[in-house]
């Protein structure tokens, strides 16, 4: 089926399909995906380890092309990384040779944008990001919550349309990460970014997201779609999420659907290993 | 907006003053203490013995030597002849080993093709090269040159190649997708995060580009301090030999410790994380 491009639509992807190419022959990383994300939207994505979210965001990213099937950005075909689709990487990706200042900064420094209007967007950023202070260090002086803020602040000061997250708190610890989610939370509502966000994490998903996709285990298609009716924009904060009846309602259906993926997943590998046993 | 997390205390305190002080003087103690000792033993077994000026001489003998070398202008001449000689190398082998290890390191398929290759180069001493070098160059500084730069080079492009190889892909994605182009990439990405493994190659392949200098200056004979040593072996001249090869030794030191080693410093400071 193809998608056809709607203006209101900022990605669209469309029969799309990866394989990675090893050694033993091609492996099916997804099965065949179609997504549409609305400009301003904030689309989260969960699914069991290895069900090939990250396969998807490097391709809306251009990292890689598909193997099958196209993604458009803006009606444009994406075959390269660009400016207007910036990418928050779970691993720590700001340059430790840097200064927090000058790694947010860095994106702006490369669109040759004049160094007054970079600080002062670097500035507010900071000051959004709760950095202030922090602007002189290099990274290995901060600690892992704080990274992942220069991190978020990069990508937010080159202003990309698109914001490309995967799984970017993951490496912090649960108490910072809840600040994050709600500085996030917050960020997004002050900006109207379109959001792909990919996780682990169902609450996160529900916590941060306007509409929930869940994958299957591999090669992943998007098994369901769950909608999260839209928040007051100041009212995104845990305490609010857990206390709410409809959104733990939501947390527990998405919860329900990501642990039969996982159960399967298991029981896959059960037989495979059998399988294995027996031969 | 709350700061959950307080940063870490800057890893190294600074020691109150008076005590920095005190503790670098000490550790200067303990750098000499071997020195004074070889000294020592080399005295005690000249004053033991009664041996002859052409097979040993005192200590105080070779420093008059040198003190008079120094004085008639004639150790200055081998020093800077030397140094000049290590210094032109140097630059030449980082200008043409940095691009090539960049080439290499960028290319993982040549990466690994060339590895062996440098590796066995670097079996093949620069000092192996002198013969054939000597026919081509005669015995000039321009076989001198060849061999110093054959024997720096190799470190440093199998360095390069090794850092640009050890920088995360993400550091790279991250960028590209920060609209960065191909020169920017190099310029921002590869270039710092190579350089501290650039530096350890420099380092490197100055301790090895030393050692090849003085054995080639020796059979060239065209002035430095292996010319020095070699010529006032002819003339049985046992305080010059002695007194320019403690010259060498220093000369080193001064340089690696004076030079290149606060360069491997300021990087490890700056870069932290990265060679963690």
């Amino acid at each position: 089926m193809m998608a056809v491009p709607n203006s209101a639509d900022k990605i669209v992807v469309s029969g799309f399909r990866h394989f990675f190419d090893t050694e033993d022959g091609p492996v099916q990383a997804t099965g065949e995906i179609d997504l549409k994300i609305r400009a301003g939207e904030f689309v989260t994505l969960v699914g069991p380890s290895g069900c090939g979210k990250t396969t998807l965001l490097k391709a809306m990213a251009g990292f890689i092309r598909p193997t099958e099937g196209t993604i458009h950005c803006d009606g444009k075909l994406v075959t390269e990384p660009g400016r207007e689709r910036g990418v928050v990487f779970q691993e720590l990706a700001i340059l430790p040779w840097r200064t927090v200042r000058r790694n947010i900064g860095h994106g702006l420094e490369i669109a040759r944008i004049a160094k007054a209007e970079r600080e002062e967007k670097v500035t507010r950023l900071i000051d959004l990001m709760g950095l202030h202070g922090f602007e002189d260090r290099y990274p290995h002086e901060l600690s892992g919550g704080m990274r992942q803020r220069v991190a978020v602040a990069r990508t937010w000061a080159a202003d990309p349309d698109v914001i490309l997250m995967d799984e970017p708190f993951a490496a912090v610890d649960a108490m910072t990460r809840l600040t994050l989610q709600e500085e996030l939370a917050r960020l997004c509502a002050a900006t109207r970014k379109t959001v792909f966000f990919i996780t682990h994490s169902v609450d996160e998903a529900v916590f941060l997201g306007d509409r929930v996709l869940v994958m299957t285990r591999r090669p992943g298609i998007i098994k369901a779609v769950i909608e999260v009716p839209r928040r007051g924009l100041g009212g995104r904060d845990w305490e609010s999420f857990t206390t709410d009846p409809a959104m733990q309602n939501i947390a527990e259906q998405v919860l329900r659907l990501v642990r039969a993926e996982r159960g399967a997943a298991d029981a896959d590998e059960k037989r495979e290993a059998a399988a294995v046993a027996a031969s | 907006m709350t700061i959950a997390n307080a940063p870490r205390a800057p890893a190294r305190l600074p020691l109150p003053a008076g005590l920095s002080v005190a503790a670098r003087q000490l550790s200067g103690v303990k750098i000499l203490i071997p020195f004074v000792a070889l000294v020592a033993v080399w005295w005690a077994i000249h004053a033991a013995g009664q041996f002859p000026e052409r097979v040993l001489v005192s200590p105080a003998r070779v420093w008059d030597t040198l003190v008079v070398l120094f004085s008639h202008g004639v150790l200055a001449e081998y020093i800077s002849t030397s140094m000049s000689m290590i210094g032109i190398a140097t630059a030449i082998s980082l200008a043409i080993g940095v691009p090539i290890g960049f080439l290499v390191g960028s290319n993982r398929y040549a990466a690994r093709g060339l590895e062996a290759f440098l590796r066995y180069l670097q079996g093949v001493s620069g000092i192996a090269w002198l013969p054939l070098v000597i026919i081509w160059f005669g015995f000039t500084h321009t076989t001198t040159l060849a061999v110093v730069i054959y024997t720096l080079v190799v470190p440093i492009i199998f360095n390069t190649m090794v850092g640009v190889r050890a920088v995360p892909e993400h550091y790279t994605l991250a960028l590209r997708s920060l609209g960065a182009s191909r020169m920017r990439l190099i310029t921002d990405v590869y270039l710092p995060g190579a350089l501290p493994s650039i530096v350890v190659g420099l380092r490197l392949g100055m301790g090895y580009g030393w050692r090849a200098l003085i054995a080639a200056e020796m059979l060239v004979r065209q002035g430095g301090l292996g010319d020095l040593i070699f010529g006032a072996r002819t003339s049985g001249q046992i305080d010059r030999i002695i007194g320019g090869m403690a010259l060498i030794g220093a000369l080193y030191i001064i340089v690696d410790r004076l030079l290149v080693q606060p360069l491997e410093n300021l990087t490890i400071a700056r870069w932290g994380v990265l060679r963690k």
